[in-house]
């Protein structure tokens, strides 16, 4: 099998350090994307089509991260960019905001379960952040509850107080409390009786470098209670697994209902559009709030929305990511065990998370995940994975052949394991 | 904002704890040590660190804690150690009158040596041999002042009460290596590699390192040209470099 390299991604790199702070910053970049060894990844891209994209040095890759999530029903989706392309002769950004904006919004709330009115934007930390100022706003509380393992954008707020840039009076309003822990939530909320605003969490526990939990049963029953009996809004933030697990919102999914409720990624299949949806006792607060941006009406993302949202709801696309997850991952661990490995699978599976667990350090897990990148299938070693609708069987099965290859280049560097 | 008690421990066993590696590292210092009587220097500061430097044949040791020593030098407060250590305040022992010649002379060329390999001029750099002693001498520093910061500033804490239990391998290609020991989220350093690290982070060269560690390059952009090598528990790692951004306001 062909193994990749990135000689011009080396040389955009390198020309991107010397104009851009650490040449790609974020979660594409190879720190943060976890690029281990470096020189197996590609840096930069040149185009995407349905599964795939393609690097600078012209190597293909089957996606497993979507861009993180924004592509769903595959790139380019010819009924997407359409509605995107048509609304761009019709302009984009003008002083008018479209009525496409009004469209985007009925189709929200006639969408989301739990939603009686969307409020747009442009990124994920956009609407986090207009919740959680709405929720101050309604309640006239400060204090916010956070899930430990948490990620909600990257205002100061969302941060960390070791974290460079923020400051201790970022972060003093934030409490903390573990996944799952009812008990311990209840403690928190009665130490600091009177003084939330808010419970933040995403719908299910898809932090880093550990298998994603599901909520026990129960457990947003229980936190719905909690939250209505002491006047704390409930802030659902559905960024990542919005529209994945349920087109109703990850809410509806898990059978219960958010005050408000955070979309982003997968609306408007990759055109740049965020929403947050709530009922209508919080509407007024939200619409207090000072808060807007130059891009946030442009016409194009609301077009494209509406175009992505109508055919996930008439392809029940949760469910056919649902059966092209489990049949990768059921895959992965044949293949895992096949080789002798212990792959790990947790999370949902159309977000699935994955860990080789034959050592403590993922050291074989980053490296098998290395051999299947050089070989074209981009997996991530830290994060969870996305699901798009035109990965098809082919690539599934090619998909499973490179894992197979990629676990016995892992076992023949690695003797001790089967020792 | 600087812990003067951080600063103090990280004056303790970073900076006179890396007296050990200098001996180890540099003959001249090794003389000032060699065919000399023992002696052990007790340093107990109140509501600080405590521990004994021993000088024998040609090396040193810390060890935490008061034991029995020769010379013993009380001191008021973590911040009149910290200015013991700097040279603004003058220490005053207790015991050992008899080996005040010992501070006066060899202990003093001691730490002034060692802040010529940890306060290099452009000049010294520029020798090959100096440039690797001091180095390999700021690795051993940064290191153990990792695990101070991680263990007593506010903020070093909480990172530190988000890295789960394990080693972690601090180290230069070829060159020397720390580890950093993690055990519910108390850290301490120990200078020499790890046998089963959960997470490596390690510089591409003396160069590299050396340039880090003045501030001259990035490191995510060193991790981006691969000139800097991280694996493992990746998690380990981001919360020791929010540390390490610490340590560069505390050793400054």
């Amino acid at each position: 099998m062909e193994v990749y390299k990135h000689n011009k991604s080396r040389e955009w790199f390198d020309r991107a350090c010397k104009v851009i702070p650490s040449g790609v910053y974020g979660h594409l970049g190879p720190a943060e994307g976890n690029f281990i060894p470096v020189s197996k990844w590609p840096l930069l891209g040149e185009r995407a089509q349905g599964s795939y994209f393609w690097d600078v040095d012209g190597n293909r890759f089957i996606d497993y991260m979507c861009a993180y999530g924004p592509n769903i029903l595959g790139y380019n989706d010819p009924d997407v960019d359409a509605a995107a392309l048509e609304q761009a002769k019709l302009g984009n950004c003008f002083t008018s905001p479209s009525y496409k904006m009004v469209e985007l919004a009925e189709l929200m709330v006639d969408t989301v379960k739990s939603a009686d009115w969307a409020f747009f934007a442009k990124n994920g930390n956009d609407v986090t952040t207009a919740a959680v100022m709405a929720a101050r706003a309604h309640t006239h509380k400060k204090k916010i509850i956070f899930v430990n393992g948490f990620y909600h954008g990257i205002s100061p707020w969302t941060q960390k107080v070791d974290y460079p840039g923020v400051v201790p009076e970022d972060v003093a309003n934030n409490l903390y409390v573990d996944w799952n822990d009812i008990a311990a939530l209840e403690d928190l909320i009665a130490q600091n009786e009177g003084e939330i605003a808010a419970f933040i969490s995403t719908p299910y526990m898809h932090g880093n470098y550990l298998d994603n939990s599901l909520p026990a049963p129960g457990y947003w029953q229980k936190v719905r209670e909690l939250c209505t009996k002491k006047g704390i809004v409930l802030i659902v933030d559905d960024v990542r697994a919005g529209f994945r697990l349920s087109t109703e919102g990850s809410d509806a999914f898990y059978g219960f209902e958010a005050d408000l409720i955070t979309f982003c990624k997968a609306i408007a299949n990759g055109w740049n559009v965020s929403c947050l949806c709530g009922k209508e006792f919080i509407k007024s607060a939200v619409s207090s709030l000072s808060y807007t941006g130059s891009y946030w009406m442009s016409a194009i993302p609301f077009a494209a929305g509406v175009a992505n949202i109508n055919k996930m709801r008439a392809l029940n696309l949760p469910e056919i990511l649902r059966e092209k997850a489990l049949k990768v991952t059921g895959g992965l661990k044949k293949a895992a065990e096949e080789n002798g490995f212990d792959l790990v699978v947790s999370g949902e599976p159309a977000l699935f998370y994955l860990r080789v667990a034959n050592d403590d350090s993922l050291m074989l897990h980053q490296e098998w995940v290395a051999e299947c990148v050089q070989r074209g299938v981009f997996l991530t070693s830290h994060h969870n994975h996305f699901l798009n609708y035109t990965l098809s069987d082919e690539d599934i099965a090619l998909t499973l052949e490179v894992a197979d290859e990629a676990f016995k280049v892992v076992a023949k560097g690695h003797p001790e394991i089967f020792a | 904002m600087l812990d003067q008690k951080t600063l103090a421990y990280i004056n303790m066993y970073a900076i006179l704890g890396a007296l050990e590696n200098l001996c180890d590292l540099d003959p001249e210092a090794r003389a000032l040590l060699t065919n000399k009587k023992r002696i052990r220097l007790a340093f107990s500061v109140k509501g600080g660190p405590k521990a004994t430097l021993t000088f024998l044949n040609g090396r040193v040791q810390l060890q935490p804690g008061v034991r029995e020593s020769d010379i013993k030098i009380p001191v008021s407060s973590c911040e009149k150690f910290n200015g013991v250590v700097n040279g603004t305040v003058t220490p005053v022992p207790v015991k050992g009158f008899q080996h005040i010649g010992f501070l006066l002379k060899d202990f003093d060329a001691l730490t002034k040596l060692l802040e010529k390999y940890l306060r290099p001029g452009e000049e010294e750099l520029a020798d090959p041999v100096f440039f690797e002693r001091s180095t390999t001498l700021m690795l051993y520093v940064i290191a153990s002042a990792l695990s101070q910061i991680g263990d007593y500033d506010e903020i070093g804490r909480f990172s530190a009460h988000l890295i789960p239990d394990g080693d972690v391998s601090f180290s230069i290609k070829n060159g020397p290596a720390a580890t950093i020991h993690v055990k519910d989220h108390v850290l301490s350093t120990e200078k020499k590699r790890p046998e089963k690290p959960r997470a490596i982070m390690e510089f591409e060269s003396l160069e590299l390192a050396r340039a880090l560690f003045d501030g001259k390059v990035n490191a995510l952009a060193c991790i981006g040209n691969g000139s800097i090598e991280m694996r493992g528990m990746v998690n380990m790692i981001d919360n020791l470099n929010r540390i390490l951004d610490r340590v560069a306001l505390y050793l400054a």
